[in-house]
């Protein structure tokens, strides 16, 4: 693969048009008939989109990094099981959505603690220190760090659908799609996961 | 509109999907309750903080580290399609092809055994000699001793019904009752 995708071919992207004409679901048909180059663009469009919506579920950079090229692999390896009844996004969304999940449970039954990372994760939940809050990036990561811990409290179906729709922006019918049930469950969940988080954040401002 | 009713409605109404009806009903229940208000300024301040959150993005070795790991994925995945086919026996790996093998073996030693034992000494299986037309004459039938040696040394008869009257049994002096003896 290495003769097709060279080192450098992912650093220059398609030329403005390709990228203005073609859609992620021609850019799959493309793939899916042998072009790796549209490997490469679909990977350009949601290495990002997808780390973020990992790193959110996860909540750590390395394991969401790892899920994340697990997701691309995926796509790789499983290109033919992609069908176009269904919008790219959401079909590789439920991959992320998925593997972020399984990786999620498994955290949840390693029984023995990594002492190391236990003290990070309190960093977390540690209020700033006593200095005045005049520095905004110091405020900004506070509030993220906040939202953040606030998402990881949610119950697992929950906190999918509000990542889905507040942090990456889905419509109500791609997220039906991906969490696969039906709309009015999705909007049921999304209004409960937003009264919860208001608890949570109350103080926020 | 009640509170429950409020609370159920507030993304639908942030998200601007209410029809017109139930959102100038939404719209008059925030004005008589400031806390519904105050409510509803707290979730839309939230989802405000949650968009305005930076973006994760991936680090500067993420596509060299996909590119060798679709690279070793690729290799795998060659590997296999061209050892699987050198590695089966109709199909099977070694291991449950030998499982396979003993089970029919066994399958056929007890099956052929079993139908073995069916079959008299002459290794032919049992003939029947009648004819399922013939009824036998229920009216009179005829017993032939010789042949039923079973009927004859028989000392009970199990037909019979009126050898299962009971006999009484003296227990005159045999049987003292507990208010004599004081």
């Amino acid at each position: 693969m290495m003769n097709q995708l060279s080192q450098n071919s992912y650093t220059q992207p398609l030329t403005m048009d390709k990228q203005l004409v073609y859609t992620d679901e021609d850019l799959i048909e493309r793939f899916q008939k042998g072009d790796e180059q549209a490997y490469i663009e679909l990977v350009n469009r949601y290495r990002d989109r997808l780390m973020n919506f990992v790193y959110r579920f996860v909540n750590d950079y390395e394991q969401s990094e790892d899920i994340a090229q697990e997701t691309l692999i995926k796509l790789y390896t499983h290109k033919h099981y992609y069908k176009k009844i269904a919008k790219f996004s959401t079909w590789i969304y439920t991959i992320a959505a998925n593997l972020a999940k399984s990786e999620l449970r498994k955290k949840k039954t390693r029984k023995v603690t990594n002492l190391s990372q236990m003290s990070t994760q309190e960093k977390e939940y540690e209020l700033p220190a006593d200095q005045p809050d005049t520095d905004q990036a110091i405020e900004s990561e506070f509030i993220e760090k906040r939202i953040q811990a606030a998402i990881q409290k949610l119950p697992l179906h929950f906190k999918t659908v509000t990542i889905l729709r507040d942090i990456q922006e889905l419509s109500y019918e791609e997220i039906s799609k991906i969490v696969d049930v039906p709309l009015g469950t999705v909007k049921s969940r999304i209004n409960r996961a937003r009264l919860q988080l208001q608890k949570e954040l109350k103080d926020l401002r | 509109m009640d509170r429950y009713k409020f609370e159920d409605s507030i993304s639908a109404y942030i998200d601007n999907k209410l029809n017109l009806t139930d959102r100038q009903e939404f719209e008059d229940y925030i004005d008589e309750n400031s806390d519904a208000k105050s409510l509803l300024d707290e979730i839309q301040n939230n989802m405000r903080l949650i968009k305005e959150i930076p973006k994760v993005k991936t680090s500067s070795t993420f596509m060299t580290e996909l590119l060798h790991r679709v690279e070793f994925e690729k290799d795998r995945l060659s590997t296999k399609v061209v050892h699987s086919p050198s590695n089966t026996v109709f199909g099977f790996t070694p291991l449950y092809a030998s499982i396979m093998s003993v089970l029919i073996v066994s399958f056929i030693t007890v099956g052929y055994t079993l139908w073995y034992d069916n079959m008299d000494n002459s290794g032919q299986p049992p003939n029947f000699n009648g004819s399922i037309a013939e009824t036998p004459n229920l009216d009179s039938p005829v017993i032939d001793i010789d042949r039923n040696q079973t009927f004859v040394t028989s000392a009970i008869d199990s037909a019979d019904t009126t050898s299962n009257k009971r006999t009484k049994i003296n227990l005159d002096g045999k049987v003292n009752f507990v208010k004599k003896q004081r």
